[in-house]
């Protein structure tokens, strides 16, 4: 039996859930937090989101998405034009190439592995606005936010799993 | 032999190859069109600047509607602790208010000898001040910028240069202004440099932001008397800030630079006052300034 409009309309709006997604934790970003202590640092929710989806649903997230997404990032958070768009699209790649590894991991290797791909993707990013202002930019916020960023992930990924499993698992 | 692939195999096998073919493709695609952007960006800044400018204030009440939760958070919290707090608070309320009573008076003898001083020496006076409040709607806090986005924009009389300021001292400055929000660059930027004058001593220097929540003193005179405590204000230099708004307080001092505590606790901030100070050199582009009297003529 051929679905009917209205089914196929809600079939279309689960499968905007990574775009949606990744788009208000990217927002969720840059709101002033009622958290004191974190010394205007805020986690890089986006990355979060971009990592997750790639190994989840890869084919819900093209790299149109992702570049856009760091477009937008990049807009928010008043970064040069280009360098999250550049980061994500890497992240999703590298993602990507090792997502045989990552499907079907326990929480713990997921989380690993995020701890290790944030790094990668916040020296590069350090690196290429290093190179970009032509002066080396301060270390030690680079590496407080990607701490923070580490630490907060099982907050993040859980609501990314719960969403996944209520929504996109009758889709 | 040769194997001899099934029709349906053969269009498989292909189907999958040409997919990987294509993804290679979009992924150096989309890799050199970044790198693409940040070169468009570093040779021509103002353009990426306004673009940036239209997609936060389309985005502005999206960031207005995810930041009203938060604030209401804040103040639900801050009213518990209050409460909690009442009796201790009130007895140091009431001391200062003390205090605070006999300032008053000084302050109010001191007005009035220096409104007869300045009829006296014929002093022409400050000029005349606008004050915009607005509320913070998004906080850049990256390791990379401090600044933050607030609801008010053109329409609301904001424009370029002029000083953000909360309650306890200075901020910043709104460096964007766009329709409806604009951007205010914290003291504590690495882009901020804001011309400054230690009380106490007098010497003059630069705050300059890092990025870091303490700010340093640059180009301070070699024979610069600081000690920690000591206030830092706005020298006026420069013409983009008036003299004399408090900026922060010397923490510590080595090698001729020291860090600046800034007096708002920055990484806070809800809501924000701008002022018009109504200086030429506020704005960062005269050309568009002087376009700009011109058509209000």
């Amino acid at each position: 039996m051929l679905p009917t409009l209205g089914q196929r309309l809600e079939q279309s709006a689960r499968r905007l859930l990574p775009l949606g997604t990744t788009l208000l934790f990217l927002l969720a970003g840059v709101v002033v937090w009622p958290i004191p202590y974190i010394g205007g640092m805020t986690p890089s929710l986006g990355l979060i989101a971009v990592y997750y989806w790639s190994i989840h649903r890869p084919d819900l997230f093209r790299p149109l998405a992702v570049f856009l997404l760091g477009l937008l990032n990049d807009a928010v958070n008043f970064l040069p034009p280009g360098l999250s768009a550049l980061v994500f699209i890497a992240v999703h790649q590298l993602v990507l190439s090792q997502r045989r590894f990552f499907v079907g991991q326990v929480f713990s290797m997921l989380w690993s592995g995020f701890a290790l791909i944030m790094l990668i993707a916040m020296i590069f990013q350090w690196l290429v606005l290093s190179a970009y202002n032509a002066s080396w930019m301060a270390f030690l916020p680079v590496l407080l936010q990607a701490s923070l960023t580490i630490v907060i992930f099982p907050l993040p990924a859980w609501v990314l799993i719960r969403l996944q499993r209520s929504v996109l698992s009758q889709g | 032999m040769p194997v001899r692939l099934h029709r349906t195999e053969w269009v498989t096998t292909t189907a999958i190859s040409w997919r990987q073919v294509v993804h290679r493709f979009s992924f150096v695609f989309f890799l050199l069109l970044a790198v693409g952007l940040l070169v468009l960006g570093r040779s021509h800044p103002i353009l990426i600047e306004h673009a940036r400018t239209r997609v936060i204030d389309t985005l502005a009440p999206v960031l207005d509607a995810l930041a009203r939760p938060m604030t209401l958070a804040e103040d639900v919290t801050r009213r518990a602790t209050n409460y909690l707090q009442l009796q201790s608070q009130n007895e140091k309320l009431r001391a200062e208010n003390t205090q605070l009573v006999q300032w008053q008076n000084a302050a109010l003898s001191l007005e009035n000898e220096n409104k007869e001083l300045r009829s006296l020496l014929n002093y022409k006076t400050e000029p005349h001040l606008t004050y915009i409040s607005a509320r913070v709607i998004a906080d850049a806090g990256g390791p990379f910028v401090r600044s933050l986005v607030v609801t008010a924009g053109k329409v609301d009389g904001v424009r370029e240069g002029m000083a953000a300021m909360t309650g306890e001292g200075l901020i910043g400055r709104v460096i964007e202004a766009g329709d409806w929000s604009s951007r205010i660059l914290l003291i504590t930027d690495l882009n901020s440099r804001i011309p400054v004058t230690i009380s106490g001593s007098g010497d003059h220097a630069i705050l300059a932001g890092n990025n870091a929540p303490l700010p340093k003193l640059l180009y301070l005179p070699q024979d610069a008397l600081l000690t920690p405590g000591a206030r830092v204000m706005t020298s006026g230099h420069g013409g983009v800030f008036p003299p004399n708004l408090p900026v922060g307080v010397v923490t510590s001092t080595s090698h001729g630079t020291a860090e600046i505590t800034p007096l708002a606790a920055l990484e806070r901030i809800n809501q924000v006052r701008l002022i018009d100070f109504n200086l030429a050199g506020g704005a960062f582009n005269p050309i568009a300034a002087r376009i700009d009297a011109d058509a209000r003529k």
